[in-house]
């Protein structure tokens, strides 16, 4: 900020100008297509809009008081937070052994990062497909296998059966999450510092020890950065359970997510819909400015330390 | 991989990774050593076989014979024919769709990362009054998941005469990555120095001359990064053309895909091959940018 205080006017003026130019079409899209149609969000939310009317009337709280009745929300959200706790929590501790586990690896380490790396960048609707059949009850692998090893008494329809379809799909994120977080983490430890591992080892800690004591507090924003990222992400889950199980059998993976589209595109209740999906914002955004804030703190006490 | 990233973030990992180039010599280990780094090897391959199996199986699945799918459409390459692809490109419309996946992701990601590059630049070393609130408006987007303005969009685009049309649904995806890419590319600039601005400056450059023909330049793996980045989640993106195409003139392959398994979800074959069409360009992709794709997602998340 200094350095611009002594910035002749006329070179001031010439990158306002820049300036504005530069970021007028970035401005332009963002206002059109992301803040209209958020402040129209919650214009929606305080009006009953079917998609028809243009003038629809304005009904207050009505959508909110619905929604706080509505049988079918309680459940709905009740499988995000298990969605949260355990998609957030398993790749995480997955993607952290995975990433110790390489963490010395030099030869091949390529190899092994992009095989764990690639089911992360592949359109969620394909691996969706490919779990279907994994899940398949006569033919699917998974069956099979438990089957070959003697746990056949495990078998079950996974999607179809009400009991697991919702940890079925959750399978299938955890899978496709772990290489995220496998690889933010091993790029985090490549700035642990070394000596102080050495030097606990030949204090006599043991490896759980040096995990827990010295590497971990090391790469705790970064630990914290991924933990908000696939929290944050849990409460807008749509892609896997509307192209696996569509959030049957009976609502049992239905989640707020597929629940605000239902509502809306199929039952035409586009402000109850809307404000559906306004709620899934507000529970997300506190868990985001929070694990921020405290992700921030540890890293400006990092470089202090 | 880490070993060669350029750019602002990453220049930590560089170094430390060098540093380990140099500590971890191989060949002077005790046997005790080499035994525990043969068995995480082992583990190791065993766990990329696993993390690559539902791959494996697609692919497998896509190259049987119709008789085979038939009978078994599971058993690991048990036959070969290519007559899936063929059906899935042709009766399926898994071409057209292909072609639609790169109408709705190039431009896209073209208008992203030019975007972002111009506001990036801006937001990073051209101060004005009132460009904060700017900048605090576009990153906004990073908070405020895709979802909470998607239904009202939707009878936006539609009174804008916007949907169903590749122009919309183009300008949407551009937008939903313009958030990400604008706080991307920022950081880029952030850190060259003034005095490449200064000596420019004094060499007579206009101030669009020292953005184009100084500064941009510098940041130009930034710019692929984030090109491949916006790609990958615009090729892969399901929501977007799911809500504003519904007419399916312009159907991507992610979309296609769905409408496929919900309509005969008996036709096994055609369907893995469609699911090859849609992840081949993704691997692809990967393959070939795997730094850029990993250094995309990396500052994505240490950014976002």
């Amino acid at each position: 900020v200094s350095s611009v205080a002594h910035v002749p006017p006329a070179t001031r003026r010439a990158q306002t100008r820049l300036g504005i130019a530069l970021i007028l079409p970035l401005m332009a899209m963002v206002v059109i297509f992301f803040l209209f149609p958020l402040v129209n969000a919650i214009y929606y939310a305080f009006v009953d809009f079917n998609g028809i009317n243009l003038a629809p009337p304005f009904i207050g709280l009505g959508n909110f008081v619905e929604l706080a009745t509505d049988p079918a929300v309680l459940p709905a959200l009740w499988h995000n937070v298990i969605w949260i706790v355990i998609g957030t929590a398993s790749p995480l501790v997955i993607g952290f052994a995975l990433a110790l586990l390489m963490w010395k690896v030099r030869r091949g380490s390529l190899v092994y990062r992009v095989a764990f790396f690639l089911p992360y960048i592949l359109p969620q609707v394909a691996v969706g497909v490919v779990w279907t059949w994994i899940y398949d009850p006569t033919r699917g692998w998974l069956n099979q296998v438990l089957e070959v090893v003697g746990l056949g008494a495990l078998t079950t329809g996974w999607l179809g059966d009400p009991d697991t379809a919702l940890y079925a799909v959750l399978g299938t994120a955890v899978w496709a999450t772990t290489g995220f977080i496998f690889l933010i983490l091993l790029s985090a430890l490549r700035n642990v510092d070394a000596e102080l591992v050495d030097a606990s080892r030949i204090d006599g800690a043991n490896s759980l020890q040096r995990v827990w004591f010295i590497v971990l507090p090391q790469i705790m924003p970064v630990f914290l950065m991924v933990t908000t990222l696939t929290l944050v992400g849990g409460f807008s889950v749509f892609d896997f359970i509307f192209v696996m199980t569509g959030g049957g059998p009976a609502g049992a993976t239905e989640v707020l997510g597929t629940y605000a589209y239902s509502s809306a595109f199929q039952l035409n209740r586009i402000s109850y819909g809307t404000t559906l999906a306004l709620v899934i914002t507000v529970l997300a955004i506190p868990f985001t400015v929070a694990l921020n804030r405290l992700q921030r703190r540890l890293s400006l006490q990092g470089t202090g330390a | 991989m880490t070993g060669t990233l350029s750019g602002p973030p990453t220049a930590t990992i560089r170094s430390a990774s060098t540093l380990d180039d140099v500590r971890g010599a191989d060949n002077a280990m005790s046997p005790k050593r080499r035994a525990l780094l043969g068995g995480k090897h082992l583990l190791l391959v065993v766990l990329s076989l696993l993390s690559l199996f539902p791959v494996v199986l697609v692919i497998s699945t896509a190259l049987k014979t119709d008789e085979d799918v038939r009978v078994n459409p599971f058993g690991l390459f048990s036959s070969f024919s290519f007559e899936n692809i063929v059906t899935a490109w042709t009766v399926g419309s898994f071409g057209d769709y292909a072609l639609n996946s790169f109408l709705l992701s190039v431009p896209s990601t073209v208008l992203v990362v030019v975007l972002s590059t111009m506001g990036g630049y801006t937001f990073a070393r051209l101060p004005f009054p009132g460009r904060s609130i700017c900048f605090y408006l576009v990153v906004l987007g990073l908070l405020v998941p895709f979802f909470t303005y998607m239904i009202p969009l939707y009878f936006q685009l539609r009174s804008m005469f916007l949907l169903d049309s590749l122009v919309g649904t183009n300008l949407v995806l551009a937008t939903t990555g313009l958030s990400f890419g604008t706080f991307f590319m920022r950081a880029f600039f952030s850190d060259l120095p003034d005095e490449l601005e200064q000596a420019a400056r004094v060499d007579g450059a206009s101030e669009w001359q020292i953005f184009l023909r100084v500064m941009m330049p510098l940041v130009t793996s930034g710019m692929g990064a984030l090109a491949v980045f916006t790609f990958l989640q615009n090729w892969n993106n399901f929501l977007v053309p799911l809500l504003y195409l519904p007419g399916g003139g312009y159907r991507p392959l992610t979309t296609g895909l769905y409408l496929f398994l919900g309509g005969r979800s008996i036709d096994i074959g055609p369907l893995a091959a469609g699911t090859l069409i849609t992840i081949v360009p993704v691997i692809a992709v990967f393959i070939a940018l795997q730094r850029q794709v990993a250094e995309g997602f990396l500052s994505g998340a240490v950014k976002g």
